[in-house]
């Protein structure tokens, strides 16, 4: 839900000394991303998108360095991060299962396809395994709902998911590194 | 039912391969030199030739109307627009093309991107000719990560081969005002939330900020993305203009069809995702107009494990449902009018079999729309809370007769349409909730225990409408 506010008022922000917003990030925000908007507010998603695929989430350093680099106010990078679902505040698996839990999906065997993920991991939807691998999380409809019941496995989608293929898809991913 | 295609040909797919003129096996995306060897591109050459008043003129009289949801005629946007020569506007216009296609059972704007992609951008050319914009931005969704890599090499093949940037569109090319015309264009991808589709969220959220929808007036034809005039129109709505403007207007209302009840018409073809119990889902290419049978039947090897059908969402969510007895209804823009529902929404149909339990469906959309609403106003963030509260309690036979009458008197408050919240995300849920509750009732009072409170029951009728 995007709009319940956070405990963000006590906030201590953990700190290490290695900036999460690399020189390249910065030369591809510098290069393409500002050139694209008449304010520098305007280039924040792309940038926050940048940041995320090379640090793999969004630690609150680096939400304090885009805002920084940006000249932003940081609260303002905070309400931008914390609306969208696709930006992970809290650290999350090398690969993300996401099983859409829409209209077309669920009424198409998605329910069976979840249990099937929960049961290969080993965990409830919205955990990640002990040993950081994956997160399973349910998202709404993906835009593949010809193809229901369908799944995001990292960037790649699936469609017409039997619950017997799921430890094989969840198998496969696992030998490729991350997309973060 | 007998119902004959006025299309002969595909037009929105003519490069994409789609039943019955293609097969869905054979597809794959076309990149700029095949685009430009058959045909691409002419579209916007002819623009060219034209004063940019006559090709608005031109989408104008062919009444094309928008694919997003809506149906609003997009000539007759584009004439909000502040003239351009005006010197109190003077500076950039921007137009933002809505890729980010969320809402629940729609998927067609997809099948253009993962293809043709060049035929987007080259409605995006002709839109900004004709519209004076020079700036355009296509919002897509960030789930779509395919779709969002096969357009940004497109919008750079585009770049190199001179039809965006410095020289002017189609490496400069001489128009009719004498003047070239350049256009800038950039893929913008969002970060999934469904509200960031309604316009001006898009417009926030293209600025760096949550996507709050704003307040209308001013439209964003006076007042849009960084406080300049902007047009937004869906992927679907661009992708006609090249063939407007090359074939005219008189052959674009060969297609579709005129309102049978006195309406404004529904011309053209749609894009039409069909979802859900049926034996080949997928995006077709049909006129408006076609009946949810027939596409059924006909093309979609008809209801899956021969069962019968049951209902079906009319074309997202939010459009509501179309009844057991309204399978033969035409999809096209009198739907809402017709058939009690919302509109005709995207024109993406999820068909549900008769195995399928309505409460569940009912739950499933309140839980969507609880879990998109943007909280800006109260009765939308509250409203879909309790929707999805009430429903799942009677999902889960804990409810009483009064829950029933309470979930529609809450439905009924809530929307953009009743005046009570600022987007029609909460009309969506509205109507969602109130058609598949009036059209399955016997269903619904299956699964509650009755209670006994005359007054109650006179407001819930009130609202059953
Ligand atoms: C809650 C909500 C979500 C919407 N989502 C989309 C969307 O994903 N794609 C889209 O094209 N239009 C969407 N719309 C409609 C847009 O606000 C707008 O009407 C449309 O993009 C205009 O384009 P058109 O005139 O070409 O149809 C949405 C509207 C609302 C109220
Ligand atoms: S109706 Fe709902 S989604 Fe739309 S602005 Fe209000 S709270 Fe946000
Ligand atoms: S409902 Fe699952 S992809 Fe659309």
């Amino acid at each position: 839900m995007a709009w319940i506010t956070k405990k963000s008022g006590s906030l201590e922000v953990e700190r290490r000394s290695q900036p999460y917003l690399t020189d390249e990030v910065k030369k591809k925000i510098t290069e393409v991303y500002l050139p694209r908007y008449e304010t520098k507010h305007g280039a924040l998603i792309p940038a926050l998108h940048a940041v995320q695929e090379s640090a793999g989430w969004l630690p609150h350093q680096a939400l304090m360095e885009v805002a920084e680099f940006l000249e932003l106010k940081p609260a303002d990078v905070l309400d931008t991060a914390s609306f969208y679902e696709e930006f992970w505040l809290k650290r999350k698996g090398e690969h993300v299962i996401a099983v859409c839990r829409s209209i077309a999906c669920e009424f198409c065997g998605q329910k069976e396809v979840t249990e099937a993920c929960k049961k290969k991991l080993g965990i409830d939807v919205g955990e990640t395994t002990e040993d950081g691998k994956f997160t399973l999380i349910e998202l709404e409809c993906l835009g593949a709902c010809g193809g229901a019941p369908a799944a995001l496995v990292d960037h790649t989608l699936h469609e017409f998911i039997k619950p017997e293929q799921v430890a094989r898809l969840i198998d496969d991913a696992s030998k490729h590194s991350g997309h973060h | 039912m007998s119902w004959t295609p006025k299309t002969e040909f595909p037009v929105l797919t003519a490069r994409i391969p789609t039943p019955p003129f293609g097969e869905m096996k054979d597809r794959r995306t076309v990149w700029y030199d095949e685009y430009a060897k058959t045909g691409g591109y002419d579209g916007l050459r002819k623009a060219l030739s034209m004063k940019p008043a006559d090709v608005v003129d031109t989408v104008k009289t062919a009444e094309l109307r928008g694919r997003g949801g809506a149906g609003f005629p997009t000539g007759l946007k584009w004439t909000f627009l502040p003239k351009s020569e005006d010197p109190n506007n003077p500076g950039v216009r921007y137009l933002a093309i809505n890729a980010d296609e969320s809402e629940p059972g729609t998927f067609k704007d997809r099948l253009l991107m993962d293809f043709d992609p060049h035929l987007l951008l080259e409605g995006i050319a002709i839109c900004c000719y004709a519209c004076r914009l020079s700036k355009a931005y296509i919002y897509i969704r960030g789930e779509y990560h395919h779709q969002a890599m096969v357009v940004e090499k497109a919008i750079k093949e585009a770049y190199d081969k001179g039809v965006f940037g410095g020289k002017g569109l189609l490496n400069g090319a001489s128009t009719a005002t004498g003047e070239v015309w350049k256009v800038e264009c950039h893929l913008h991808r969002g970060a999934g939330a469904y509200i960031c589709g309604e316009e001006t969220a898009l417009l926030e959220s293209l600025e760096g900020k949550r996507g709050w929808p704003r307040n209308k007036p001013p439209f964003p034809a006076i007042k849009g993305l960084f406080g300049k005039p902007t047009i937004i129109n869906n992927v679907e709505t661009l992708a006609h203009l090249p063939s407007i403007v090359s074939n005219g207007s008189a052959w674009f209302h060969k297609q579709g069809t005129e309102s049978k009840i006195g309406g404004p018409p529904s011309f053209g073809t749609k894009l039409m995702g069909v979802s859900g119990h049926v034996n080949k889902p997928g995006v077709y290419e049909f006129d408006l107009g076609i009946p949810l049978r027939v596409m059924v039947e006909k093309y979609c090897g008809g209801m899956r494990n021969g069962k019968k059908y049951k209902g079906a969402i009319a074309g997202g969510i939010s459009t509501g449902i179309l009844g057991p007895d309204q399978f033969d209804a035409e999809m096209d823009f009198d739907i809402g009018r017709k058939y009690n529902v919302l509109g005709l929404g995207t024109a993406c149909p999820t068909i549900f079999d008769e195995d399928t339990d309505m409460v569940a469906v009912a739950r499933n959309i309140a839980r969507f729309f609880k879990h998109e609403s943007c909280g800006q106003c109260t009765p939308c963030r509250e409203g879909s809370g309790w929707l999805y509260q009430l429903l799942s309690r009677i999902e889960a036979g804990d409810a009483r007769t009064k829950d029933l009458d309470l979930t529609l008197e809450i439905a009924t408050s809530m929307g953009a349409m009743p005046g009570t919240t600022i987007c029609g995300l909460a009309d969506g849920n509205n109507w969602a909730t109130r058609t598949i509750m009036n059209k399955y009732w016997d269903e619904f009072v299956a699964r509650v225990r009755p209670t006994y409170v005359p007054v109650t029951m006179s407001v819930g009728a009130a609202a059953r409408v």
